[in-house]
């Protein structure tokens, strides 16, 4: 409790600094604007009926991105990560992937995909597949080899190694992987919506610069955050739901 | 003897004072016009606006009047406009919107003193053949770059034509050079854009010319276009350095009147600029109209034409809920700088 006051304590602290600075006059709004104008901005927005607009297309986008890429890196990686043949053949191809970031896909996505939806979710879903599934090829080649050789000898099926051994003891590690890639895939959106979009985080931002309106884009930065936040929880929650001994 | 030699003192002493008082007032003159700083930064891209800067460049109008000039290349005016301010240039053209959305930011440090182009007929709406006036737009899809002079035209042209953005026409913001590729595509049925793409648009088979920035409100009344190129300075720079910044202006004019008098010669530079083949510089060229320093005198005063059109446009902008507030655009202006 006494932690959580600290934060609190702190937040608030650094809120009213800036904001004193800024009232005073050391800085022009246009480069640092005083949170009460990015609070100002939030309502005029909320008012207007299009701040959860943008919040929600993003949302959306980045979801979508993310979920698709998770559901083809989880089996994929823990695949790969089980395997020393299959991680041999697909090592090459996953490092060429691996350091590439997601803006460099928006011209190929557009010739492939053209103007669409579907080429939003696969900026987010290319620029989470790749770190995701090399985590999960760690998390899963992680597993202590005496653990997965204890239970052959106890007479395991490879699918009973895999139940039993490999997915209990990869799973804490592969879901917090999960939870940095979520994070990972919210940075997409920003290259995600550079391209025909007219809602979402990342287009509020972008036009707020061609307007110089500094605290539209320190508004769309921080409910990038806070919705990566409370993502962060509610993964919480489900972990320690469906992952009951990792609560400690 | 001794009268004499006195006069021929005093004779010597007038004719020396003369000599030093000319010489000073001389060295006067020359310590004026220098430059104070003899390099100054210019922020520019290949867009027709910055020919002049280039030329000035390339062809030694700058050096002339004594002077080094750097060409700082952005893609975007907004990114051009936010150096100018942070002191990373000293001078830029930009188009107006960012300008004045700048304004509109409350930022007071920089002044806008020249027009030096109009541009209405490169800019416009390309569309598909089927599409012959605007109304044909409704239920269809048309292709611009938000937060652009081309996106003001679009807004400007379907109120005039009682549409609504989003209801009756979809809008995707697309870049320019994004659009041939997505109207080939048949993505989008129309383009709002500018040269280069939109001479290339236009060659494109299936496509013709719905309108240009002469079908604009504030052109028809004003003679301007959605995007007018602005000429600034940043503030605290023109304030030091006075002779640097006539300098500069000087320069610029004269390879205005290059751009005038000796197009085919300036396209032999300008295509380093735009990697236009020579033909397409040229035939971007004969688009174009200058305008020179005699005209800027005229174009930036207040009240006159351009002023109140730019604050008009200011206001449009607030009307269409790009800017919050219209600045009172005469506050940045300085024609002083002009002479």
């Amino acid at each position: 409790m006494t932690y959580a006051y600290l934060s609190v304590g702190s937040f608030l602290l650094v809120m009213l600094i800036w904001e004193g600075f800024c009232r005073l006059g050391f800085i022009e709004p246009i480069f640092l604007p005083a949170p009460s104008l990015i609070l100002l901005r939030a309502l005029k927005m909320a008012d207007q009926g299009t701040l959860f607009v943008h919040v929600l297309a993003s949302a959306r986008r980045v979801m979508v991105g993310f979920l698709l890429s998770s559901l083809i890196a989880i089996p994929f990686g823990i695949f790969l990560g089980s395997s020393r043949f299959f991680k041999a053949v697909f090592d090459p191809l996953i490092s060429l992937l691996r350091p590439l970031p997601s803006m460099s896909w928006i011209p190929i996505s557009l010739l492939w995909l053209g103007i669409t939806e579907t080429q939003k979710y696969s900026i987010v879903f290319m620029g989470s597949f790749a770190p995701s599934l090399l985590y999960i090829i760690e998390a899963t080649r992680n597993i202590d080899p005496i653990l997965i050789r204890a239970a052959q000898n106890l007479g395991a099926s490879r699918w009973d190694v895999m139940r039993e051994v490999i997915l209990p003891g990869a799973m804490p590690q592969i879901i917090a992987g999960l939870k940095v890639m979520l994070g990972i895939a919210w940075t997409c959106i920003i290259s995600a919506e550079l391209v025909a979009a007219e809602e979402g985080l990342g287009f509020l931002i972008m036009n707020a610069k061609e307007y110089f309106q500094t605290d539209t884009i320190f508004l769309g930065m921080l409910l990038i955050s806070l919705t990566v936040i409370i993502i962060d929880v509610t993964f919480r929650m489900i972990e320690g739901k469906i992952l009951p001994w990792t609560r400690n | 003897m001794k009268k004499y030699f006195r006069t021929v003192l005093f004779c010597m002493t007038i004719i020396l004072a003369t000599v030093t008082f000319l010489f000073g007032f001389q060295n006067e003159i020359r310590a004026e016009a220098k430059p104070e700083k003899v390099t100054v930064v210019y922020g520019g891209s290949s867009w027709l606006g910055h020919y002049p800067a280039w030329v000035g460049i390339e062809m030694g109008t700058f050096k002339k009047n004594g002077l080094g000039v750097l060409f700082q290349r952005f893609y975007a005016s907004s990114g051009r406009m936010g150096s100018l301010v942070a002191g990373d240039l000293d001078f830029a053209s930009t188009g107006s919107i960012s300008g004045i959305a700048l304004m509109a930011s409350g930022m007071k440090g920089f002044y806008a003193f020249g027009t030096q182009d109009s541009y209405a007929t490169v800019e416009g709406i390309v569309a598909k053949k089927e599409i012959k006036n605007v109304t044909d737009l409704k239920g269809k899809k048309l292709a611009v770059t938000f937060a652009s002079s081309a996106h003001v035209l679009v807004l400007d042209i379907l109120e005039q034509n009682g549409l609504e953005p989003k209801e009756d026409v979809t809008l995707i913001n697309l870049k320019v050079s994004e659009m041939p590729a997505a109207f080939k595509s048949g993505e989008v049925d129309a383009c709002a854009l500018w040269t280069p793409m939109f001479n290339k648009l236009l060659n494109m088979e299936g496509a013709h010319l719905l309108l240009n920035d002469t079908q604009f409100s504030l052109f028809k009344k004003y003679g301007l276009g959605p995007g007018p190129d602005l000429l600034v300075a940043r503030k605290e720079f023109a304030d030091k350095y006075p002779n640097t910044t006539r300098a500069f202006v000087k320069g610029y004019f004269e390879a205005v009147e290059l751009l005038r008098q000796k197009p085919d010669e300036c396209a032999k530079v300008l295509v380093k600029l735009t990697n236009l083949s020579m033909d397409e510089q040229k035939a971007v060229l004969k688009d174009i109209q200058w305008y020179g320093l005699d005209k800027q005198q005229e174009l930036m005063v207040d009240p006159g034409s351009f002023v109140e059109g730019m604050q008009k446009l200011a206001n449009f902008l607030v009307k269409h809920k790009q800017i919050d507030e219209a600045p009172m655009v005469n506050e940045w202006v300085n024609k002083d700088l002009l002479k």
